[in-house]
């Protein structure tokens, strides 16, 4: 470690006669009372020399640092200019009225003003906000549940393993663009596969992406949403079943957990007399809650900023009849079709600042299941 | 060591300016024209978003209007065209608009409201636009006019009719509709209610969206433009409104969603009027060249040639004549282009205004296009054409109605457009039974806000 003339370390504030040369290590006695004139001149011939190393540090310093901003900086600039600079503007924006074409104009609340009152009348904003609240509460927990299931199957130690592991992540792969298009054939309600074979086995048919239904409502439990063949299953649910099919990528997270898990505390459940079972809930669920935590929180940020797929598959404009309106597609257009920046960057701000509740509240919580025992 | 640290510095620049060089290289590659502009003559960017045959036609115009003056050289660029509208605001925020761009979605009044385009009094004369005015069908001047302000030109119009399947009509004993209880009747006819098997056919299902043609049908309007008031909650769009859900009450919810899911987009063969899904189907004029392939080719295979035929909408009694929705493809003007008069000059060749009617004709009939005035109609290459095609005639005669609206060209058009449609779709996949009163209540003073919001803006 490298100290400057004159540094004085924690140990030697205490015994300020007897410092340490840091640059020649030689012990230097100092009396605030006797200082001979032959250590005088040595400390001068010394300072010399020190204060050309320290210059030529600083210099060594400052070279590095720029050589390292350098590389760093088409990362930093793209920060600057993509992140930072739209985060704060935006910000400013959601305070103004902003239509991209004339410069945007401050009008204090009214943008706030404008999300307040639709949350009163449940329009807007607050209907953008059910369906991202329903796609989310749903499609996370289902994607965690199924992810740990099928990543604890697929660790067990059968022929093919690989092979079934790869096809389960195959999904994730596949760009989303194309893979919203192929559900909306599979999930064609006339002619689509997925209606095919449910017809061929005498089951209900959905209507999927053509209906705006909800399979988690009360009108479900009617007899009349499963007249003709029918079933209350709509788009929301076809595109939390499209999420379901992509979940690759936890999966995979999932299954380095459950790889790290030390062997010897399943071998302590066997001998205790543990089935496959209990290993699971007491050995396998517990060491991976840290994980699970982990993707519960990225799960639900990604899930409330799901765009790509919601625009496809709703005609752009959260279709039918807007129950696909999430609050990112609002947002998009409230911008880009009604010219409506400062309102959309108001929504923007909104979303922020749910999130960031949203994931306060899981860390506040986790404390509670999430399991951190030494691997 | 001393060596090194000399030579690092020199590196360091020398890699940033082979970068800086590579960038700028490669972005004057990516962004130059291969187009040469004749010496002495204007470029005018032309963005549109026409593709496949449609692109070679529009490429073709520019030629053909190239080759007829010395003033201004036109550069038609092919955008993709969706999104069309970010990307034009994109280019305005940016500074580097086009000079002219063809746009089909309802954002006239939005545009011009906020002065991203020009009013056509800025590029003519009052002379030329009193008689671009009086030049136009009145479909095509509603359009493109917000506050009396002629704010583009369409280059052609999109009119829906019928479509019907004559042959299958015919099977089931069944003429051409004429009104709405013939119309009701095929569909009963055909696809009776009560059936228990599957519907593997139907007379006729109604697509939620096109509420804003059976509203002008049913005599309805969606917006007083002498008062600024949306009037969803007028008998008459009530009366649309419920016709069309007596479809979902006849079939149930489902049933309709499952019929009519992508149908209408269908291309070619696959069109569900000739695989025999539906007998009628509404439409725009682009099924014609459609049908006739379809025919061609039954011709080619010499099977029996399926007959079809174009309608008016039917009216119910009390209803309006020839009443429908229009669309159009409208030219725009942007505001900070470059080359505004030249513009101006090639929408006047497209279009066919001020003595240009025979090019004009020429342009429709390649691109199977509706013109704008019924003096391009009178063309005789254009009456050649509808010689050969009569079933384009309803298109035309529908073009030339007093009773054809668009979405109401005011502030906030794009959420009247959606929010009526959603009403429409809310109402027709409704699991319980609908209260439409409530239901059209609700979306009037929704829309009413966000209308009334958007016009005090800027």
């Amino acid at each position: 470690m490298w100290h400057r003339k004159g540094d004085v370390s924690g140990e030697d504030r205490h015994n300020p006669r007897q410092i340490t040369s840091t640059l020649t290590g030689n012990p230097v006695i100092r009396s605030p009372l006797k200082i001979s004139t032959k250590s005088v001149l040595q400390d001068q011939a010394g300072i010399s020399d020190q204060a050309d190393a320290v210059s030529r540090e600083s210099r060594r310093r400052w070279r590095a640092w720029f050589t390292a901003t350098g590389f760093a900086s088409p990362w930093l600039v793209g920060l600057l200019a993509l992140f930072i600079y739209p985060f704060v503007v935006s910000l400013y924006w959601s305070f103004c009225q902003y239509d991209l074409i004339n410069p945007p104009r401050f009008v204090g609340m009214d943008n706030y003003e404008q999300l307040a009152s639709e949350f009163a009348t449940g329009t807007g904003i607050a209907h953008a906000l059910w369906n991202t609240g329903y796609y989310a509460l749903l499609s996370v927990p289902l994607s965690i549940v199924l992810g740990v299931g099928l990543a604890t199957l697929l660790s067990c130690d059968i022929r093919g393993q690989s092979v079934f592991r790869t096809l389960f992540y195959l999904p994730s792969v596949i760009p989303v663009v194309a893979a919203s298009i192929l559900w909306m054939w599979l999930l064609n309600p006339a002619d689509g596969l997925v209606n095919s074979i449910l017809g061929s086995l005498g089951l209900w048919q959905p209507q999927w992406f053509t209906s705006p239904a909800e399979f988690v409502s009360s009108e479900s439990l009617t007899e009349s949403a499963w007249e003709n063949n029918s079933a209350p299953i709509g788009s929301k649910d076809a595109l939390i079943l499209m999420s379901l099919w992509g979940m690759g990528n936890f999966m995979v997270i999932y299954l380095a957990a459950i790889g790290d898990i030390p062997k010897s505390l399943y071998e302590a459940a066997r001998i205790d007399g543990a089935g496959p079972i209990r290993r699971f809930i007491n050995v396998t669920l517990p060491l991976l809650t840290p994980i699970i935590f982990f993707n519960l929180v990225m799960g639900l940020i990604q899930s409330v900023q799901a765009f790509t797929q919601i625009y496809i598959v709703s005609e752009g404009r959260g279709a039918p009849a807007d129950s696909t309106l999430v609050i990112s597609l609002h947002l998009f257009l409230s911008a880009f079709q009604h010219l409506n920046m400062g309102y959309a960057s108001a929504v923007a701000w909104l979303l922020f600042a749910l999130l960031g509740l949203a994931t306060w509240f899981l860390f506040t919580t986790s404390r509670r299941w999430v399991f951190e025992g030494v691997r | 060591m001393n060596t090194a640290s000399s030579i690092r510095p020199m590196l360091i620049i020398t890699a940033i300016a082979l970068l800086a060089t590579g960038l700028l290289v490669s972005q004057q590659w990516l962004t130059s024209s291969n187009v040469k502009i004749p010496s002495g003559r204007e470029e005018v960017v032309f963005w549109h978003f026409w593709g496949g045959a449609d692109r070679a036609i529009v490429e073709d115009v520019a030629k053909r209007f190239n080759e007829s003056q010395s003033d201004y050289y036109v550069r038609p660029i092919a955008m993709p065209g969706n999104n069309l509208d970010l990307k034009f605001f994109l280019s305005v925020t940016g500074g580097d608009p086009p000079d002219l761009l063809n746009i089909d979605d309802p954002v006239i009044a939005d545009w011009g409201h906020r002065g991203a385009i020009l009013a056509l009094d800025e590029v003519a004369t009052p002379e030329e636009v009193e008689r671009l005015k009086q030049w136009l069908f009145p479909a095509a001047r509603r359009l493109v006019t917000y506050e009396d302000h002629l704010y583009g030109v369409p280059n052609g119009l999109d009119i829906r009719a019928l479509y019907v399947n004559k042959t299958m009509l015919a099977r089931y004993g069944l003429s051409t509709p004429k009104t709405i209880a013939d119309l009701d009747h095929i569909a009963e006819t055909i696809a009776p209610p009560d059936q228990t098997e599957p519907y593997r056919h139907h007379g006729y299902l109604p697509d939620s969206r096109r509420i804003w043609a059976w509203g002008p049908v049913f005599g309805g309007q969606f917006y007083d433009l002498s008062d600024g008031q949306v009037t969803l909650t007028t008998p008459e769009i009530e009366s649309a409104l419920a016709w069309m859900v007596s479809y979902r009450d006849r079939y149930g919810p489902s049933e309709i969603a499952r019929f009519r899911h992508g149908d209408q987009s269908l291309p070619g063969k696959t069109f569900p009027l000739f695989a025999e899904r539906y007998a009628v189907v509404m439409d725009g004029q682009w099924r014609v060249r459609d049908i006739r392939a379809f025919q061609k080719s039954q011709a080619d295979k010499r099977e029996e040639i399926t007959q079809f035929e174009a309608i008016p909408l039917p009216v119910p009694p009390g209803g309006k004549p020839n009443a429908g929705w229009v669309n159009g493809n409208n030219f725009v003007i942007p505001r900070g282009a470059n080359a505004s008069r030249g513009a101006w000059e090639f929408i006047k060749y497209w279009c066919g205004f001020d003595g240009k009617e025979a090019a004009a004709a020429k342009t429709c009939v390649a691109g199977g296009w509706i013109p704008v005035s019924q003096n391009v109609v009178d063309e005789p290459h254009f009456q050649q054409f509808l010689e050969d095609e009569p079933m384009f005639r309803t298109f035309i005669e529908l073009a030339g109605s007093e009773n054809q609206f668009p979405v109401p060209v005011i502030p906030g058009a794009p959420y009247f457009n959606n929010g009526v449609k959603n009403l429409a779709e809310s109402a027709m996949s409704s699991s319980t039974e609908p209260d439409l009163r409530q239901m059209l209540s609700e979306a009037e003073a929704r829309i009413q806000s966000h209308i009334d919001r958007a016009r005090t803006e800027q």
